[in-house]
């Protein structure tokens, strides 16, 4: 990832902020210049629930070069706790120890590295409670 | 909408694999130059060129179409159409587009993509990544395959889906393409092989995505009134429905995984116009990149009902000459997947088909079909609808 890109994202993948419409009162992630279901842009900014539960969960072993670092990894989708749906890798567990339900916290952890050289990509992950 | 009526006139199709003695400009050449030579007009009739590639930018020379129009020395508009992994029949949509307008009356559409310069494998996967959200999917982690396994997740749990009824799809495209001369796999792979390989993204194994590789398909279509003044043109399939539609990118901003909005949405503009409905049917190519995509197809299709599409598979109904044949091509698993290609790769066999040069893979008494190209996990999908009709409605 290039540096301007890490600036921009930073407080959805350090943060983890959403949005809070103001005139719908409808939460979403990530953040936008638009609520996106009316397209307001009375818009603040809000912090998403840390705890959820796992909707679906499966195993990655062939990625890009940068995510490789920790492949085979698992990817699950997590309903969090404020009703929004996230990506992200359930980590700190092995594939054979999780069922669907269970339920996760975020953790700040490493996401990618570009090489010896390159940028490390930080950013959120899940691990059982 | 105009009542102008468009025609495809000539098909040209490459074989489809691992064509590492070709360059990706001369293999798209091929498509396009064969496909003039079907339509039996000049070249210096065709007003416009429409091409889908996903990648051709990332094989240094980003306008592939230049590079074939001047092989076949032609000085025509040329553009590129980006609907991702579907551009091939984004291109066509677009074509089809231009004529109905009245401005165009012969164009032609090429898909083209040359996969195996990409010898590693994380530099696709990487590449597909740009076809799923980029920034909340792939960089935290998942890939296509991770979420069409999600998607094949749901669709179990929902509806008691079993992975024989999943695995029962490419053993049934596996034996289609053994008769698709340009299929890269020409070869049967049994229920149990797909059942037994290791899984990669359970619950999809080893044996269950289509593979990518190289590949190009040219059409060339027309008016009615171009085919009319032209006595040279033997042979001609009627347009009557083209339709595109779109979802939210990620899944985790969708309602459900276990049906494709996107394809619903289009599959019923195109039925609309056309003036038929999912039983006036009778071949379909679909994207069946995945198992679940041509279930999931199948159903938001409308030919089988909501949850039907494992057991209708894995009963027959959609194998060769049953009520509704899909994918007789073999489809993206047995005639390989070059992305913006696909999309024309599908079209051109409902041609094939309604033209009876087929072969071996004949469908008799074919009233219309109809193809499904996906982008992604269903952000963008596009239908499209020939007719076999002698005298339409």
């Amino acid at each position: 990832m290039e540096p301007p890109k890490i600036w921009r994202e930073r407080r959805g993948k350090y943060l983890v902020l959403g949005i809070l419409c103001q005139d719908c009162k409808k939460k979403s992630f990530p953040i936008t210049q638009y609520c996106p279901h009316c397209s307001s842009e009375n818009i603040a900014e809000l912090k998403l629930a840390q705890t959820g539960k796992i909707l679906h969960f499966t195993r990655v072993s062939q990625t890009a070069e940068e995510l490789m670092f920790y492949a085979p990894y698992i990817i699950g989708l997590v309903e969090l706790d404020d009703g929004i749906k996230v990506t992200g890798q359930i980590t700190d567990t092995k594939l054979e120890d999780l069922t669907e339900g269970m339920k996760v916290r975020m953790v700040f952890r490493t996401l990618s590295k570009n090489g010896e050289e390159g940028l490390i990509g930080y950013g959120f992950k899940f691990v059982l409670i | 909408m105009s009542k102008r009526e468009v025609y495809v006139i000539g098909y040209g199709i490459t074989k489809f694999g691992e064509h590492y003695e070709l360059n990706p400009s001369s293999s798209a050449t091929q498509a396009l130059s064969k496909a003039i030579q079907d339509a039996k007009i000049s070249k210096d009739l065709i007003q416009s060129l429409y091409f889908g590639s996903l990648v051709s930018n990332r094989n240094d020379q980003s306008y592939i179409g230049a590079e074939a129009s001047r092989e076949c020395n032609l000085n025509i508009p040329i553009t590129k159409i980006d609907v991702g992994n579907a551009s091939g029949a984004g291109a066509f949509h677009q074509a089809f587009i231009a004529i109905k307008s009245g401005l165009l009356d012969c164009i032609a559409v090429l898909g083209t993509e040359k996969l195996s310069d990409f010898v590693n494998s994380s530099t696709l996967e990487k590449i597909l990544g740009g076809t799923i959200d980029y920034l909340w999917e792939f960089e935290q982690g998942a890939t296509l395959t991770s979420l069409y396994a999600w998607m094949t997740q749901a669709h179990m749990k929902e509806f008691n889906t079993t992975m024989e009824q999943l695995a029962s799809v490419p053993v049934k495209n596996h034996k289609n393409g053994v008769n698709n001369p340009i299929a890269q796999f020409r070869r049967e792979i049994s229920l149990k092989r797909f059942l037994d390989a290791k899984r990669i993204s359970d619950p999809i194994g080893r044996f269950d995505p289509a593979t990518n590789c190289d590949g190009s398909a040219a059409v060339v279509i027309a008016s009615k009134e171009f085919v009319e003044s032209h006595s040279e043109i033997e042979k001609k399939v009627k347009v009557v429905g083209s339709a595109q539609s779109s979802d939210k990118i990620s899944l985790h901003h969708r309602e459900t995984l276990s049906s494709l909005l996107a394809t619903q949405i289009a599959s019923k503009k195109a039925y609309e116009m056309a003036q038929i409905s999912s039983k006036d049917i009778s071949i379909a190519e679909v994207h069946d990149s995945y198992p679940i995509g041509e279930i999931l197809a199948i159903e938001d299709l409308g030919f089988f009902q909501k949850g039907d599409g494992g057991k209708a598979t894995i009963e027959g109904k959609t194998q060769l000459n049953s009520d509704i044949s899909v994918n007789t091509s073999g489809g993206l698993k047995a005639r390989g997947d070059p992305f913006g290609a696909t999309g024309i790769a599908q079209i051109v066999e409902i041609i094939q088909q309604m033209r009876r040069e087929a072969d071996k893979r004949q469908v008799d008494d074919i009233k219309y079909g109809l193809t499904q190209n996906v982008m992604g996990t269903g952000a963008s999908v596009l239908v499209h609808i020939l007719s076999n009709m002698e005298d339409d409605k």
